[in-house]
């Protein structure tokens, strides 16, 4: 197993945000970790970055990379990993760039810190690289800075500079959420083939099930600070069993459909930490709910697995 | 009958370019569209950033500078209007914008959001409060946050408080710009579901702006796909969807990703090479043609026409539609 995450949970003071997450990922897979605003699934990625903001913390479980445990490693450790084994591109590509820098010098970056590499021969890798990720004129478009391209462009130049080091494990928080339709196909097709090609396992944080059903092997969906489902791709979408997943698949239109119609809609909100309810969280909202909904369901299953007390009576 | 009518509005902006803004460019956002929205009918304006989507909005609300074009609500020409009659068009005239959390004063209560376009229209001061709830239940939710501040409120909540606050005079066009995209997804079937109830109850007619095609299939009643300050096809939902002509449709409808894995490699798609080219140089000719799969030699040099493919059904594309 490349990545074990298992019992993780995070808070921030006494506030609970991720509770008993557990995730396995192994090499080359692609494993999309789904869920809404609030879930705890960009958090449960930037633990295993070692980037949690100030003020949270990990205060239970283990984060296993290659067998080494993240949560217990030093920030001299986390740093030689970061950006070599393990690489994580972000969402506002724009933004994550640094503006004052050419691409090319940001792509080779890594290349100079982990691999003791010449600024001047980094620098004719980051082009092969910028051209491996579809970047047209590559020599030219090296030399520019981040604000002289494209949103798409931007976002092609991080997986450049994510990948550049062939790391292990990329993570990929909403790498496609920022872009236009058009553009966010072609770069759900890039990272299909590079993970192929590289051999490169992607934990991708997503809201968006079409994206899932496009690119990933696994499913894990939270909800909560929770995972209430795992499992392949095929089970999970065919054969829901958590009321959550199978709701989520419900709401989206779809296109064979007659338009006009009433929308399936889940009833109430996307709860805030304060105000998760005892036992089972998405109890409020479930359209199943039982007496035994108060207790804390257990994650249970093999390799398709729920956390509900009800699951498979639908 | 006919409520909103565009005719070939321009809205281009001055800006400066070069390293020290020394010369002075043009940008088309909006370069010759015309649409209509007929009484009790969604018409959805699709396309992506930059297309000039929310600029024709904008220009409707009086919100962008109109450069060239005429706007006429219910007959009567918007830039022709005194002060008075504006104010009247107004009233008739409502918006919905993306982000709930910067369309609410986050000082204000519920209440005085709601409250505000009646009180500026001078709607009875004694019947504020019974109207404010009646509009709260009339979008699900519940009177007694109507003291409470945008903050204690969720995403989808404070949607609905624009939605009662741009109904609340009893609008006959209401402008929705990207009603949807930042709530979470199990929220956006419950607001979008809200607004097709409305548009049933209170004969709204919206121009509904967006770029999520999913969701636009399913409420408009007609569509039209802007590209470079450009309309490239409009017709009836179903026959765009179903039968798309120009290939920028084509490519939009085949990028949405289905959600179902079983589906993965079966379908073709048309993956389209390259990015949208600045609007400040946009191509000569067809404004697709440096992205199109299909582009013969005079697409680089002639502009092609909306033209009709079939009744109703518009493309501008020298391949394809006749010109």
């Amino acid at each position: 197993m490349l990545l074990s995450v298992s019992d993780l949970a995070i808070k921030a003071s006494s506030l609970s945000l991720v509770d008993g997450v557990c995730l396995d990922v192994s090499a080359g897979q692609i494993v999309a970790l789904v869920g809404e605003s609030g879930s705890g699934k960009s958090l449960t990625a930037l633990s295993i970055m070692g980037l949690l903001g100030e003020g949270l913390i990990v205060s239970n479980g283990s984060i296993k990379f290659d067998g080494v445990d993240l949560v217990q490693a030093t920030q001299q450790d986390l740093r030689s990993l970061r950006g070599d084994d393990l690489a994580m591109i972000f969402q506002e590509p724009v933004s994550s760039l640094n503006p004052l820098l050419s691409v090319g010098e940001q792509v080779a970056e890594s290349l100079i810190t982990h691999r003791q590499a010449s600024p001047a021969q980094a620098f004719l890798e980051a082009v092969e690289m910028l051209r491996r990720v579809g970047i047209p004129q590559p020599e030219r478009r090296a030399k520019q800075l981040p604000n002289e391209l494209s949103g798409g462009m931007c976002q092609r130049v991080m997986i450049a500079a994510a990948l550049i080091s062939k790391p292990r494990l990329l993570i990929a928080d909403e790498p496609t959420t920022a872009l236009d339709v058009t553009i966010q196909a072609q770069i759900l097709e890039l990272m299909g083939e590079l993970a192929e090609d590289f051999g490169t396992a992607i934990l991708l944080i997503t809201h968006d099930m079409g994206v899932v059903a496009e690119l990933a092997d696994l499913v894990c969906v939270m909800y909560g600070g929770r995972v209430v489902e795992q499992g392949p791709v095929q089970a999970i979408f065919a054969a829901p069993q958590h009321p959550y997943t199978r709701m989520l698949l419900q709401t989206i239109p779809r296109m064979d459909e007659p338009t006009k119609k009433e929308l399936f809609a889940i009833k109430g909100n996307v709860p805030s930490p304060r105000d998760w309810p005892e036992g089972c969280r998405f109890r409020t909202r479930c359209d199943q709910v039982s007496e035994a909904c108060l207790k804390k369901p257990e994650l249970d299953g093999a390799t398709h697995s729920v956390a509900c007390f009800n699951a498979n009576s639908a | 009958m006919t409520l909103l009518e565009i005719t070939n509005l321009k809205v281009h902006f001055p800006v400066r370019t070069g390293r020290f803004g020394g010369n002075k460019d043009v940008l088309k956002a909006v370069d010759g569209v015309s649409l209509t929205v007929n009484a009790h009918e969604t018409l959805a304006v699709v396309g992506e950033s930059g297309c000039g989507k929310s600029t024709t909005g904008n220009a409707v609300l009086g919100l962008a500078p109109v450069t060239a074009g005429k706007i006429t609500f219910e007959g009567s020409d918007l830039a022709k209007l005194n002060m008075s009659a504006r104010r009247r068009v107004w009233r008739e005239m409502q918006v919905v914008f993306q982000d709930p959390v910067s369309a609410l004063n986050p000082r204000r209560t519920i209440m005085q959001s709601i409250a505000e376009p009646l009180v500026i229209h001078g709607f009875p001061k004694t019947q504020l409060n019974a109207r404010v709830e009646e509009l709260m239940a009339f979008v699900g939710l519940n009177s007694d946050q109507k003291n409470r501040r945008p903050g204690a409120l969720s995403g989808g909540q404070r949607q609905r408080v624009v939605i009662a606050r741009a109904v609340a005079l009893n609008p006959k066009l209401v402008i929705c710009d990207e009603p949807v995209s930042a709530l979470d997804v199990s929220i956006q079937s419950q607001i979008l579901n809200l607004l097709m109830r409305l548009q049933r109850d209170l004969g709204l007619s919206y121009l509904f702006i967006a770029h999520d095609l999913s969701v636009v299939r399913h409420i408009a009643d007609r569509v039209a796909v802007m590209y470079l300050g450009l309309v490239v096809e409009e017709g009836a939902t179903a026959d765009v969807f179903e039968n798309p002509i120009h290939p920028y449709t084509e490519a939009l409808l085949s990028s949405i990703p289905i959600p179902d894995p079983s589906m993965r490699n079966k379908r073709k798609r048309i993956v389209l090479q390259g990015d949208l080219p600045s609007p400040l140089y946009p191509p000569e000719g067809c404004p697709f043609v440096t992205r199109c799969p299909i582009a013969e030699k005079e697409c680089h040099s002639v502009r092609p026409q909306l033209t009709e493919t079939s009744p109703k059904h518009k493309v501008r594309c020298l391949v394809r539609s006749p010109q």
